[in-house]
């Protein structure tokens, strides 16, 4: 091929990525996550959840609300830092520290929400259970092989607690709603998924403006890509309205409401019911039905809108607002660019290539899933596209988890940060850990896909981490019995 | 007074930050303010989640943007008390 004509080729293919993205899978789980994560931002008092990570909380506690904290207060790596910072020097400690550092990534709502859509729940699923139970199985390790230089530090910091408001109910109601609406506009299930009345818009041509859209935007439903449909040319329209509307709208919020604020929130109104319902172009006009789906999305909206109109003042709202349209601007642009990169690096990779090293759920397989996790650098959230892209290339799924796991958690950068605070030693102990855990993971997870008796499969799981407990519990109780010979410990503990 | 703003210089802190700034000049006080963003320094504040408040020496506010109001009530009453 010409070169020219192959540079036109690549860029159609990476534009062709981003818009069926746009269109088909960003809609309904991005726009409500976002505003789950900004609602987590602003209204959550933060004090309510660190209070639990205090320097004298159990075990118990500390550990499971480490991984409470990491899913809801640590939306964007920017609150990660200072928050990880904070509880291993301030708070619980290192165990709980890295807990929270390990389950961050994917465990936040948005993670989570562009998993499930993109690459199905199965994965979303995994990813969740797997890094919450490893992730407080590495904390564990991590607080044990370095038990005596933390309990150094604990004499050396002391609490400095604010008390705090604690989770009121009208927050935890308004933000359940939202993922009500998430899940509304996601779950694929036939009382959403069915048609309760439908109308016809009379507009002609539309037959041919689709034609024109999948020859504008080539696709291969072998490959697994999508074309862009004329629905989905409509919501892309309404994206581009909402971001131009929200620039001026949402950015300037916290300056107080003005028009564009209304128009912005409802044009995204309109957009998640667009999303909704299902739009076939045929050759008199449109043909619109309305499912379920379109009916759980328009109430929860409506309950939604009552509850901010009455329940919250509105400095709340605007900091709400702010802080969604925060999170947009901070990740969508490189969501964006990154889509768009992915679309292009596609046709570069041969398939061979992939399933020639991940191919198959080998230790290989998986180690190599997980290198390129450590050594590439990806900003939040473009890990999902990348995996699809590899998926749909032919890799293994469980190789996959693999990558999924070990990436947002480890990057070079991430640990250059990481050792800047708990020290070197401890931070290369972490990657180790990290690198180890994430390739068993993805052997389970391929294991299971390969059709292994979940039984089995669960019985292994459990078995390893009796193992590792038992282990780690004899070796605790041996050497707090030395630290306790050597020095005299608070009253109480034991 | 003296009036210590945490926060790595974030949007949020910049917001906190100029949220403080006209408090005081709502109240007319005048106060020591200033910003912090050293991330050792603010460890030592035992502040965990930036943006944060600390009115002479007691963190008030933390891991949030307060309110004008919310602030001039926190100023007015550490006035009164000292």
């Amino acid at each position: 091929m010409e070169w020219g004509a192959y540079l036109v080729f690549l860029l159609q293919s990476g534009l062709g990525g981003l818009a069926s993205y746009l269109a088909a899978h960003v809609l309904l789980c991005l726009l409500p996550a976002f505003f789950i994560a900004g609602g987590l931002s602003a209204l959550v008092p933060k004090d309510a959840i660190t209070r639990l990570l205090g320097r004298n909380a159990p075990k118990v506690i500390a550990y499971p609300s480490a991984a409470m904290a990491g899913s809801v207060l640590a939306v964007c790596s920017c609150t990660i830092v200072p928050l990880f910072a904070g509880i291993y020097s301030k708070g619980a400690g290192l165990g709980p520290a890295i807990t929270f550092l390990f389950f961050a990534p994917a465990g936040n709502i948005l993670a989570l929400a562009y998993t499930g859509v993109a690459l199905g729940g199965d994965f979303a699923l995994a990813r969740v259970v797997l890094s919450l139970t490893f992730g407080i199985g590495i904390g564990l390790i991590m607080a044990l092989i370095f038990s005596r230089d933390d309990q150094a530090h604990a004499e050396a910091a002391d609490t400095g607690f604010v008390g705090g408001e604690g989770l009121t109910s009208r927050t935890v109601l308004f933000l359940v709603l939202m993922v009500g609406l998430l899940v509304f506009g996601t779950l694929q299930v036939r009382l959403l998924l069915n048609s309760y009345a439908s109308f016809t818009i009379p507009v002609d041509g539309l037959d041919r403006a689709q034609d024109f859209l999948f020859r504008l935007v080539p696709f291969d439903a072998a490959k697994g890509e999508e074309g862009v449909s004329v629905q989905g040319a409509i919501l892309i329209g309404l994206l581009l309205l909402i971001g131009f509307s929200a620039w001026r709208g949402l950015g300037r919020v916290h300056e107080g409401y003005n028009r564009w604020t209304w128009v912005s929130l409802g044009l995204i109104g309109l957009t998640l019911l667009v999303a909704a319902v299902r739009i076939e172009p045929r050759a008199r006009g449109l043909d619109v039905a309305i499912s379920g789906k379109a009916f759980g999305v328009l109430l929860t909206m409506s309950v939604l809108a009552f509850m901010a109109r009455k329940y919250f003042d509105a400095y709340e709202i605007q900091q709400w607002l702010w802080e969604t349209w925060r999170f947009v601007r901070q990740i969508f642009p490189l969501l964006v660019v990154g889509v768009f990169a992915v679309g292009i690096i596609r046709q570069l990779i041969r398939p061979e290539w992939v399933q020639a090293v991940a191919g198959a759920n080998t230790i290989f397989g998986n180690l190599a899933g997980v290198v390129f996790g450590v050594f590439m650098y990806f900003p939040t959230l473009v890990e999902v596209p990348i995996a699809k892209m590899f998926l749909s290339l032919g890799m293994h799924p469980g190789p996959l988890i693999a990558y999924l796991m070990a990436d947002p958690e480890l990057s070079l950068q991430s640990i250059l940060i990481t050792a800047s605070i708990i020290g070197r030693i401890k931070a290369w102990t972490y990657v180790g850990w990290v690198a180890l855990f994430s390739m068993i993971s993805g052997l389970l997870y391929g294991q299971w896909m390969d059709g292994a008796s979940p039984v089995i499969l669960t019985t292994c799981l459990a078995g390893f981490l009796i193992v590792l407990t038992g282990s780690l519990y004899a070796i605790g109780r041996r050497k707090e019995a030395v630290v306790r010979g050597v020095e005299v410990k608070e009253v109480g503990r034991g | 007074m003296k009036i210590q703003v945490a926060g790595p210089g974030c949007p949020r802190c910049q917001m906190t930050e100029k949220n403080v700034f006209d408090a005081c000049a709502e109240l007319n006080l005048a106060a020591d303010i200033s910003h912090i963003t050293d991330r050792k320094q603010i460890q030592e504040l035992g502040v965990w989640t930036t943006p944060a408040v600390i009115v002479d020496g007691k963190i008030v506010v933390s891991g949030r943007i307060p309110s004008v109001p919310e602030l001039k009530k926190f100023f007015a009453d550490t006035g009164k008390a000292s």
